[in-house]
C-alpha cells in the first residue's frame, strides 16, 4: 500500500510513464555495466535523489519501501562473503576471502543500483501507467489481463480481509492464541469462497458491459510526454556515460 | 395510457438457479419506454434476477422476454447487440469495478462497442461529467468511497449511452444529497428518453420518482400500475402486505380528519408541504396542484 499510494501522490504523477520506464532502463543497464563497485554505488546515489528530490518521495517512506529487499540483499551479500572450507577430516570451516568479499562488494553495488533503478519507477509510477506502457511495449494480452485481475482482486481481497477480520475481532475472536487460531482459519477459508464469488460476479459484469473478447481498457493522456521521454532520454545518456565509465 | 410497444415485455418468464432456488415464477411485465420504473419487493423477492434476465446474464427457463418488439435472442451475437443497448448497473460496485483506474474502468465498456479512441475518450469524459467525478478520473478505483464506486459504476454504463438502464439498488448506501444528485442525473436521463428500471426497497422514493411500479413477491411479478393510480388502489396494496408511502398515508389521514386538499394525492413530503400552504391560504383556490407537484409525471 505503501508503494501504491506514493505511485499515484508523488510530483511525477503526471511524467510520461514511457520517460520514467527509459530512466529505471538506464538505471539498470548502468547498474549492470558499471565498470567498478565505487560507479555502481554512484549511480545508485544518482537514481535515489532523483527519485527524492525530483519526485518529491519523502525519504521515510522511500526507505519503507526498500527495507525488505535491502535485508535480502544484505543476507545475499554476507552468504556471497563467507565460503565453507573442509580439509578432509575435522568440522568446516568459514573462510573470508579477500576475492570473496571483493566480488560480494561488487555485486551488492550493482544490485543496489538495480534496486534503487526499480524502486524509482514503482514509487512514481501507478501499475495501471506501467500496464498501459507495456501494452504499448506488445507485452502479450494474457499477461496484461492477469497482471489487471490480480492487481483489482488484491485490493479486494485485502479490503475482504480486513472487515472480516474487524468484525472476528469485535466479537473477541482473537482474546486467547486458540481462538486466534480458529478466527484466521475461518477468515482464510472464507476469504477463498468469497473471492472465487467475487471472481465469478465480475465476470458476469463484464459481460454485462459487451466484455469477453479481453480487457481493454484506455490509457491515460500525458500531454507533455515527447518532453519527458527526451529528457529522460538525455538523463539516461549522462547516467550512462558517468557510470560506464566513459567519463 | 401510453399504448405504445413496450421495450421490454416479459410473458411468464420463470427462472431457477443452477444451484436450486426458484429465482423467478411465471413472471409476466411490461416497460413502456422512456419512462421511468421501479421494481419493488423485499429481499429475495427476485428484483436482481429479474434485472440480469433484461441485460441477458440469466436465461428464461420457461417463458420468453420480447425485446423491442423480438423475442430475446440469446445468441453470441444477439446478446452484444441486446448489451450495447441496455445497459446494468450492480448493486454493489465491488461487483463491478475491475480496473484499478477510474478512468480506465469507465472507458471499458464503449471500447468493447467497438468505438474508435477519440469518441471513447469524449463519452468517458461525459459519463464522468455527469455523475460528478471529472476530478477523480486518474484515481485509483479503492481509494474511492462507497459512494464514489458507485457514480463510477453508473458512469461505466452511461459511457456506453444504453436505451434502457437497469439499476440494482442504486440508492442503497448513499448519503442523502447523492440521492438528489443521483435522482436527477436519472430524470435528465428520461427526458433523453432513455427508460430507466431501478430495483429499491424504498416505497416512499419509489412513489415519488416513478412513473410506474411493479411489485414483486417470492420471484413473482404481483402487480404493475402507474404511480399515480397507487391512492385508488391503496386497500389492494395493503393487501398484498405492502406498506404504502408515508406521504399517502399522511394525506389520506388528513383528509379523514376533514382537512380537504385539493388536486391529485401529492407524491412526495415537498409536495404536501406546498399543498398545505396553498390550503392555508383562503384567497388561493386553484383548481389544479402547482406544477411542482407533478414535476416527476
Amino acid at each position: 500500500m505503501l508503494i501504491e499510494h506514493w505511485a499515484y501522490a508523488n510530483r511525477w504523477r503526471g511524467v510520461s510513464p514511457a520517460a520514467k520506464g527509459l530512466w529505471a532502463l538506464a538505471g539498470l543497464a548502468a547498474a549492470q555495466g558499471a565498470a567498478t563497485s565505487g560507479r555502481a554505488l554512484g549511480s545508485a546515489a544518482a537514481l535515489v535523489a532523483v527519485c527524492l528530490l525530483g519526485a518529491g518521495v519523502p525519504w521515510r517512506a522511500y526507505l519503507r519501501a526498500a527495507w525488505a529487499p535491502l535485508g535480502f540483499l544484505a543476507l545475499s551479500a554476507a552468504s556471497m562473503s563467507v565460503s565453507l572450507r573442509w580439509a578432509g577430516q575435522g568440522l568446516p570451516t568459514f573462510q573470508f576471502t579477500p576475492e570473496a568479499q571483493a566480488l560480494a562488494g561488487h555485486t551488492s553495488a550493482r544490485a543496489l543500483a538495480s534496486l534503487a533503478a526499480l524502486l524509482g519507477l514503482v514509487l512514481t509510477t501507478p501499475l495501471p501507467d506501467l500496464m498501459a506502457l507495456l501494452r504499448r511495449l506488445r507485452v502479450p494480452d494474457l499477461l496484461l489481463e492477469l497482471m489487471v485481475l490480480c492487481h483489482r482482486l488484491l485490493f479486494v481481497a485485502l479490503a475482504l480481509f480486513h472487515e472480516a477480520s474487524r468484525a472476528q475481532r469485535a466479537r473477541l475472536g482473537y482474546a486467547s492464541r486458540a481462538q486466534a487460531v480458529r478466527s484466521i482459519a475461518l477468515l482464510l477459508g472464507h476469504q477463498a469462497v468469497q473471492l472465487w464469488q467475487r471472481a465469478r460476479v465480475l465476470q458476469a459484469s463484464a459481460e454485462a458491459r459487451c466484455g469477453g473478447a479481453g480487457l481493454r481498457f484506455l490509457p491515460p493522456v500525458y500531454p507533455h510526454a515527447r518532453r519527458d521521454v527526451g529528457l529522460a532520454a538525455l538523463a539516461s545518456l549522462g547516467l550512462l556515460w558517468c557510470t560506464w565509465g566513459l567519463a | 395510457m401510453n399504448t405504445a410497444k413496450p421495450v421490454f415485455e416479459l410473458q411468464g418468464v420463470a427462472y431457477r438457479y443452477p444451484d436450486g432456488p426458484q429465482g423467478l415464477h411465471d413472471c409476466s411485465l411490461r416497460l413502456e419506454r422512456g419512462r421511468r420504473h421501479a421494481l419493488l419487493g423485499a429481499n429475495g423477492a427476485g428484483k436482481t434476477t429479474l434485472l440480469q434476465q433484461l441485460n441477458g446474464l440469466l436465461r428464461p427457463s420457461a417463458g420468453q422476454i420480447v425485446f423491442d418488439g423480438q423475442p430475446l435472442d440469446a445468441s453470441r451475437a444477439g446478446l452484444r447487440a441486446l448489451r450495447q443497448r441496455v445497459g446494468l448497473v450492480f448493486q454493489n460496485p465491488e461487483h463491478q469495478l475491475f480496473s484499478a483506474q477510474v478512468f480506465e474502468d469507465v472507458s471499458y465498456g464503449p471500447l468493447n462497442l467497438g468505438l474508435d479512441e477519440a469518441t471513447v475518450r469524449e463519452r468517458v469524459r461525459a459519463a464522468l461529467a455527469d455523475v460528478g467525478l471529472s476530478a477523480h478520473a486518474l484515481a485509483p478505483v479503492h481509494q474511492l468511497s462507497f459512494g464514489q464506486k458507485k457514480r463510477v459504476c453508473l458512469a461505466g454504463v452511461l459511457a456506453m449511452q444504453p436505451e434502457v438502464l437497469l439499476l440494482d439498488e442504486p440508492m442503497a448506501g448513499l448519503d442523502a444529497p447523492m440521492q438528489q444528485a443521483l435522482t436527477a442525473l436519472l430524470d435528465a436521463l428520461v427526458a433523453r428518453g432513455v427508460t430507466v428500471l431501478l430495483s429499491t426497497h424504498d416505497i416512499d422514493f419509489a412513489y415519488a420518482w416513478a412513473d410506474h411500479l411493479h411489485l414483486m413477491q417470492a420471484g413473482r411479478c404481483t402487480a404493475s400500475l402507474p404511480a399515480t393510480d397507487l391512492p385508488s388502489q391503496a386497500s389492494a396494496w395493503r393487501q398484498a402486505g405492502q406498506p404504502l408511502p408515508r406521504v399517502l398515508e399522511l394525506h389520506q389521514a388528513l383528509q379523514q380528519q376533514g382537512l380537504g386538499l385539493p388536486g391529485e394525492p401529492p407524491r412526495s413530503h415537498e409536495a404536501l408541504l406546498a399543498l398545505l400552504a396553498l390550503s392555508a391560504r383562503p384567497q388561493a383556490t386553484p383548481s389544479t396542484p402547482p406544477a411542482r407537484m407533478n414535476c416527476h409525471d
